[in-house]
Parts: C-alpha cells; structure tokens; sequence
C-alpha cells in the first residue's frame, strides 16, 4: 500500500509544472553562474564551484516546499483524497506513502541537479573532487528534512499560509546554527529560554558543507553519519506529526 | 431476514463552524440498506446526504450512534475493501493518465496484480474509456471526470456501491448509460446506495428509499409501497356512483383507496360501463416536495414578493 502510494505520488511530483519549471531554472541559473565568478575578481572557478552548490539547495527547496505544499494541500482542497482515503487503506499509510513518494522525486531532482552542477563545474574548468558529492548528499538530506517541514505545515494550514511558514523555517534552520555563539552573551533565564527555541526549528546549517567541499576540506565519515541521522531523526518527527493532524482531520 | 448491508442507528453528527459555533449535520439519522437493494436517499442540497455518505467512508469522523457496515461496527478500515464509493463531483490527480490512475486505485483495493488487467478491461468496455486510457486527466470534462469516477468505484468488484450524486454533469445518453452499468452491477449482486434530488433516477433504478431533511430522514421504506399507496382511478360510462366526478368525453371517473376496491367494485349502480381500472401514478417529485415541505414548510415555492416582483 505505502510502495503503491509512493509510485503514484513520485509520477504526480515528477509531472507537475512546477517541478519541472524550478529543475529548468536551476540549470539557468548555473549556467549564469559563470557571471558571478568573472565578476568576483578574484579566483572566479571557486565563486562559481561555490554558487553552484548553493544553487542545489536553494532550488532543491524551493522544489521541497512547492511539490511538498501542492501535493498534500491540492488532495484535501480539490478533494483527490476522497477515492484514496476511502478504501482499505489506514491514514497513516498514506501520509508516509505520500512522504517517501515525494521523497523519491526529490532525491532525483537532487541528482539531476549534482550531476548537471558537476558537469557545468568540470567543462568550465572549476576544481571538482568527490568532496563535491558529499556536499550534494547533505545538500539533499537538507531538502528532505524541508519537504517534511513542507508536509508537516500543509497538514496544518492553508497552501500559501504553509509555504510562507515553510520558508521562515528554512531561514530560522540556517540561523539556528549560531545561536550557540550567542548564548555567550546570555544571562538567566535566556540561555534555556534560547536552547528550547534553537531545539524547535531543525538546524540546517548542519547539512551546509558546500564552501569546505569547494576547497576540498575533508570530512570525518563519522560527522557525515551523525549529520544524516540528525536529519533523519527531524524527518521521522516532522512526519509523526503530519500523521497525528492528518488522522484526526475531518474530510 | 437477512443481515442489512449497511445500517445507520441515531446518528448524529456536528461539526465545528465559525468560532465556537457548531452545526449539527445529522440528528439522530436511522437507516436500513437491505443486502442486494437498490436504495436511493433522497434529500435537497444541505439536507445530510454527502454527511451520511462521508461518515460511512470513513472521511468524517466523531458522530454519535452506531453505523454498521456488512454487519459489523464502522472501524476496521479492511471493510472498505468490499466498498466503491463516487464522490460527489470527483477530482483527480491532473498528472496521471487514465489506465496508470485506475491500476492505482485497484492496487489500493486489494486486488491482486494478476486480476488488475481483466478488471481494467471490463469497466473500460463499460464505460467507453478504453481509447481514453492514456490521457491524462487534467484534460477531461467533467462529464468524462463523472464516467472516471464511475470506473473507478466499480473497479474492483464491491459488494457495496455507494453513489454521491452520481447523475451529475452527465448528458442524457451518459444518464441512461450511467443507469445501465449501474443494473449491471446490481444484477452481479452488489448493493446500490446512492444520494440524489433527482427522484426520476431513483424511481428507475431503486426499490428503497429514504428521504433525508435537515439532517434527519423523514421517511424510509420499498419504493414499491410507496408506489402502492397511490389510489385506484375507476373511469367509466353510464350510470355514475357516488363521488364520481364528470369527464368532458361524457364519462366519469371515481378515485378510492386499495382497501375500498371490492366493495366499490359490487357496489356500482346499474348499468355502469368500468373503461378503465388504473392504480393513479404518483408524481414522485410532488410528493417529495409536499413530504420535505410538510414537515419544514420551505423549499421550493417562491416568497410571494419574488413571484409578484414587489415587496411583500
């Protein structure tokens, strides 16, 4: 039933506009990328190296929140749910069906755009080395980790209502990973008040690992695996909730 | 008597509307759907339909009272596998083509890989999708999104098939088509439950009913009876019997109940020439209105300053 689910939503994720608009814009945007490395000034293949990076995880969460907001909003507004629901299948089913399915296109978008990133870097000449691949992997685990924040808040609220939550998240994730820094400067009932906020948002700046690849800085194997499990963990939460709200949703 | 398909036993059910306001959809709803019955709930727009239905599918939840599906309590959603349902004005995924969609579906019902093609087969030949199978749904008209729907619920074979609306958006030769398939699958032994304010559908196809208002059924039971409660219409010439009204030709006609017919019969004066001995035919749709209306008194009929053009 949740293999079934995943197939279906993969082909409806993978067709819709929208995804295949945003793939288009990214391999736009890397190809303009070059502009930014010729008007740095200085080591111009390292600036583009760097933009395509973030180009992956821009684009792949701007994909993450688009797909992941119409996909599970449009079933309960356009009422798509109503010939899936009403078969033999528990709630919980189909939201994790949906979850992976979503998933799966998203770890393809994800190689798509690494390999196109890749390729761009190695025929203009930019300095690529394997390093960039794992950059790519924690790029797309980051991009999970938004398309279940995409699930989590489209099971909550409305479809615009969701996306602009989606992206505070985004912004609030990336600057959750200096708080800590912060904290120096905090006093009394501020530090725990501050660590409960920090443990409420996911840390996406645990995923950025794009300007040490760029210079080839290596990573312990260990690190990869604990950032991984860290994004894992979020994602198993984020869907546990989406479940919750979705079981107890009145259709 | 064999056990109902599908029972309802005072439900009720709200749902919460603006701030702490709640609207109470269904009041103490009872209804009894035979096995292998055809059975149309019958009720305007609002009146509860498409909130029965949701509940039984499992899309609502939290009423009161008990509802039975093949016997057993509303809950286990295995039981679902034996049901096909058709929204009311179904939506589907725009990305999927028809033949991808409707394996899907037949996927989820539990049917098994190596039945999934002769499944598909039938109700593409039922319902003319089979040159249809690749397109995508996006680009359908809601007449060919009604005839998806059909195929759809009837799909996998279910015991219990449960219509919202199901005439909706169709053009005359799709209704009768609709009707056909319908038959047939009645005849394969399915059991029909099916909501409309179209009563001539439900007169063709039903033989029990149930009329829903305001979220309460006002009445339930064989359409036959219903049918059968209608008076005697004796037309004939000569000598007239008591209460007999003249007709233009030069003959008369006499209405009595079923009950009054031997003793009306004997008791004609001589003479008397019987033309003609017809049960009257009950407009379903008059008697619909006049039920809803005696017990709500709104509706149909126009407030006297609309139909006038001035105020009232």
């Amino acid at each position: 039933m949740i293999r079934t689910i995943a197939g279906a939503t993969f082909r409806e994720a993978t067709r819709s506009r929208s995804f295949v608009l945003l793939l288009a814009l990214y391999a736009l945007a890397v190809l303009l990328s070059r502009v930014g490395g010729w008007i740095s000034g200085t080591d111009g293949s390292t600036i583009t190296a760097n933009l395509v990076m973030s180009l992956q995880s821009v684009f792949g969460v701007l994909v993450a929140v688009a797909t992941g907001t119409a996909l599970v909003q449009s079933e309960i507004q356009q009422k798509t749910l109503y010939t899936v629901l009403s078969r033999p299948l528990p709630r919980w089913k189909f939201v994790v069906g949906k979850f992976l399915g979503l998933a799966a296109a998203l770890v393809c978008g994800q190689a798509a755009m690494l390999a196109l990133g890749i390729a761009y870097l190695w025929i203009t000449g930019a300095p690529v080395t394997g390093w960039l691949a794992v950059a790519g992997a924690l790029t797309a685990m980051e991009v999970l980790v938004m398309a279940a924040v995409s699930l989590c808040w489209t099971a909550l609220s409305s479809p615009l209502l969701a996306t602009v939550l989606c992206l505070a998240t985004y912004a609030l994730g990336h600057a959750v990973g200096s708080l800590p820094g912060l904290m120096y400067h905090l006093k009394g009932f501020q530090r725990p008040l501050c660590v409960a906020f920090a443990s409420l948002v996911p840390d996406l700046s645990r995923f950025s690992y794009r300007d040490e690849a760029v210079h080839a800085l290596p990573i312990a194997l260990g690190e990869i695996v604990i950032r991984l499990a860290y994004g894992a963990c979020w994602i198993a939460l984020l869907v546990m909730i989406t479940v919750i709200v979705v079981r107890r949703k009145q259709l | 008597m064999a056990e109902p398909e599908l029972s309802f036993a005072d439900v009720s059910f709200s749902y919460r509307g603006d701030w702490l306001n709640r609207i109470h959809a269904l009041t103490t709803v009872s209804l009894l759907v035979p096995q292998a019955s055809a059975f149309g709930f019958l009720g305007a727009n609002g009146a509860g339909k498409s909130t029965s239905i949701k509940l039984l599918m499992g899309l609502l939840h939290g009423h009161r009272g008990d509802i039975r599906l093949f016997g057993q309590p509303l809950g286990d959603h295995r039981a679902r596998a034996r049901l096909g349902y058709l929204p009311e004005q179904p939506y589907f995924y725009d990305n999927l083509a028809v033949g991808e969609y409707l394996v899907y579906l037949a996927k989820l019902s539990g049917m098994s890989a190596a039945d999934i093609p002769a499944a598909c087969d039938r109700v593409y030949q039922l319902l003319d999708l089979g040159d249809l199978r690749t397109r995508k749904l996006k680009s359908f008209s809601k007449g060919m999104r009604q005839r998806f729907g059909l195929a759809q619920a009837i799909v996998h074979r279910p015991d219990l098939l449960v219509l919202d609306e199901p005439f909706s958006g169709l053009d005359p030769l799709w209704r009768a088509r609709f009707k056909q398939v319908m038959a047939l699958e009645r005849a394969r032994g399915a059991t029909l439950f099916f909501s409309s304010h179209i009563l001539s559908d439900v007169e063709d196809l039903c033989d029990h009913y149930a009329v829903i208002d305001h979220g309460r059924v006002l009445e339930q039971g064989r359409l036959a009876d219903l049918m059968g409660s209608s008076p005697i219409e004796l037309t004939g010439s000569g000598p007239k019997p008591a209460g007999a009204e003249d007709l233009p030709d030069g003959t008369w006609r006499v209405l009595f109940a079923e009950s009054e017919r031997a003793e009306r019969l004997a008791h004609l004066p001589a003479g008397a020439q019987i033309l003609r001995l017809d049960r009257q035919r009950i407009a379903l749709e008059d008697w619909f209105v006049a039920r809803v209306r005696a017990f709500h008194g709104a509706g149909a009929a126009l407030p006297t300053g609309a139909r006038t053009g001035g105020a009232s």
